[in-house]
């Protein structure tokens, strides 16, 4: 008689070992229960986001120090930057973490219909955050926004009253380093927008095999906390790269 | 497992509040405030969204305190982060920078 057949009967074995992914045990040796289990992995993933928030936090504190370095020229870069495109993508990220919820709700309950549709509406809504960012990169390429590479510099010297931004030379300067951390924030956000896509496209496949039940939904649940941080970034991205500086309807 | 849950029309509603602060701190950043105050505006709208994502969409709400943990402290180390980061900055014109002492 092995432990497992000890510890379970033949029914709660079919539950809980058989139809597994890789044929590997559901409930993990080292865990009493699946509940016990799910909270360890679920800590896990808030302790791996917790370093993320210092990751992302270093860019975030980056560009405070600039802007408190140089306000004007942060500000005017800032509603250089495409407010629209930005303010869009906000709600598609946010809708998609809507379809992740959902999705958990689903799961809770067991059904994996719906658990795997609204998994795909999720990686669905990502890609089309991950094109709209596309079309603001293109955007900013025409607009001769990338600092080293694309940058118009007689643009942001030119006075106001000659359709310029009126900036000294040394306020240039600031603005090629504000616009190379709007690439970098959103560059990296984009990439954790991709692995996220990833992940999510996995758990829908391994939905419709059929992995998972109420009983266990452990990998879904950790999956969708890390979208959600996606989009918390995102939520700060916006007010802090975009929204810095008054817009006026005529600098859309 | 039997977890407390967040039921459809919470989740939907959470949402409308979401798209509606968006559409709020958009609109702000129209009006023309002095210095500091769109930063000022924009970071407490998303504050507010943050901590409805986390209570609501990462059901932090239902979550055990160890995981309440890891929330107080990540934002506490973003402060240290941020207030030690900028007490240098914005303190360099007042302190004079003495080499060799």
């Amino acid at each position: 008689m092995t432990l497992k057949d000890a510890l379970f009967t033949p029914d709660e074995q079919e539950r809980l070992f058989d139809h597994t992914f890789l044929q590997r045990e559901l409930l993990e040796e080292q865990y009493a229960t699946l509940e016990q289990q799910h909270e360890t992995a679920a800590f896990g993933m808030w302790v791996f986001l917790a370093t993320e928030v210092m990751f992302f936090g270093t860019l975030f504190v980056t560009v405070a120090v600039y802007r408190s370095l140089a306000p004007q020229a942060v500000e005017t870069a800032s509603t250089h930057l495409n407010w629209l495109i930005g303010g869009i993508n906000t709600i598609v990220l946010l809708v998609s973490s809507l379809m992740m919820a959902l999705a958990i709700h689903s799961a809770k309950l067991g059904d994996q219909r719906r658990v795997y549709r609204f998994l795909l509406a999720t990686a669905a809504l990502g890609l089309l955050f991950l094109c709209l960012k596309g079309v603001e990169y293109y955007l900013d390429y025409v607009e001769y926004l990338i600092p080293g590479w694309r940058f118009d510099k007689d643009k942001w010297l030119a006075p106001k009253n000659a359709g310029g931004d009126g900036l000294s030379s040394d306020q240039v300067g600031f603005v090629q380093i504000f616009l190379l951390l709007y690439w970098t924030m959103t560059g990296l956000h984009a990439l954790h927008v991709t692995i996220g896509i990833g992940a999510v496209l996995t758990m829908a496949v391994l939905t419709s095999r059929g992995h998972f039940s109420a009983a266990y939904y452990t990998p879904v649940d950790v999956t969708g906390l890390y979208w959600h941080f996606v989009d918390l970034v995102w939520i700060f991205l916006l007010p802090t790269l975009y929204l810095l500086g008054t817009h006026s309807f005529h600098t859309l | 497992m039997a977890t407390p849950m967040v039921s459809v029309k919470t989740y939907v509603t959470v949402l409308a509040v979401l798209v509606a602060l968006t559409v709020l701190t958009v609109t702000v950043s129209f009006l023309p405030l002095a210095e500091g105050w769109h930063i000022g505006a924009g970071l407490t709208i998303a504050v507010a969204k943050a901590s409805l994502v986390v209570l609501f969409f990462m059901h932090a709400i239902h979550s055990p305190r160890v995981t309440w943990c890891v929330i107080v402290m990540s934002i506490a180390w973003l402060l240290i982060l941020f207030s030690l980061t900028l007490a240098d900055f914005m303190t360099r014109s007042i302190v004079p920078f003495m080499p060799g002492h």
